[in-house]
């Protein structure tokens, strides 16, 4: 039942709207206790708007697929692939900073940690869907 | 994959949102199968022979695999 409720909610147009106000109060929250309120209230203001957006745009499908109304089966397989290549960038670059980090004398941290979590996370990742079949 | 699914489509005077909407799919997903460019899941595929009366091997074309 929640899991049902939890993917009809994932599939709503609120689903993005309302994770992007989330990700502004906890930035704001963390930028508050850090002593950084206007950094923190500008980033709720950002993420808020980002939300409001999204809630109030077209009816295309690249926006309906990315705020959740829009999903089915083929925007599915969009967004994994989507999440993939972002993957991809993202440990790429991660590679570029860690080697220019070496290369101008540094110990490459945080670099080096965070590409053996993602490295540990894909062999992970591998395993665990290898076994479920 | 290439199919009969706009062929048969025609042939019952549907659009493709009215198809779509049958199948629980966008319009656009109905576009890309009907355009070789999406090839829909063993339960899509089924669902869209059932909707039409025939088999998913008279409704897709296997040759090209």
């Amino acid at each position: 039942m929640i899991r049902i409720c939890s993917r009809q909610f994932a599939r709503s147009k609120w689903f993005l709207p309302l994770f992007s106000l989330f990700l502004g109060l906890v930035v704001f929250v963390a930028s508050w206790i850090g002593g950084h309120l206007g950094a923190g209230a500008v980033s709720l203001a950002l993420m808020a708007a980002f939300g409001l957006l999204i809630l109030v745009a077209g009816r295309s499908e690249t926006i309906r697929g990315l705020r959740g109304d829009g999903r089915d089966e083929r925007f599915a397989q969009i967004d994994l692939r989507a999440t993939a290549v972002a993957g991809l960038v993202l440990m790429l670059a991660l590679i570029a900073a860690w080697l220019t980090q070496i290369a101008t004398g540094h110990t490459g941290r945080p670099y080096d940690w965070l590409l053996a979590v993602a490295g540990i996370a894909y062999i992970a990742a591998v395993a665990f869907f290898r076994w479920r079949g | 994959m290439k199919n009969k699914v706009r062929a048969l489509r025609t042939q019952r005077n549907l659009a493709q949102g009215q198809l779509a909407d049958a199948m629980g799919v966008s319009r656009q997903t109905i576009n890309s199968i009907e355009n070789d460019r999406y090839t829909p899941s063993l339960p899509l595929a089924i669902a869209l022979a059932r909707y039409f009366g025939v088999t998913v091997e008279e409704m897709f074309d296997d040759q090209d695999l």
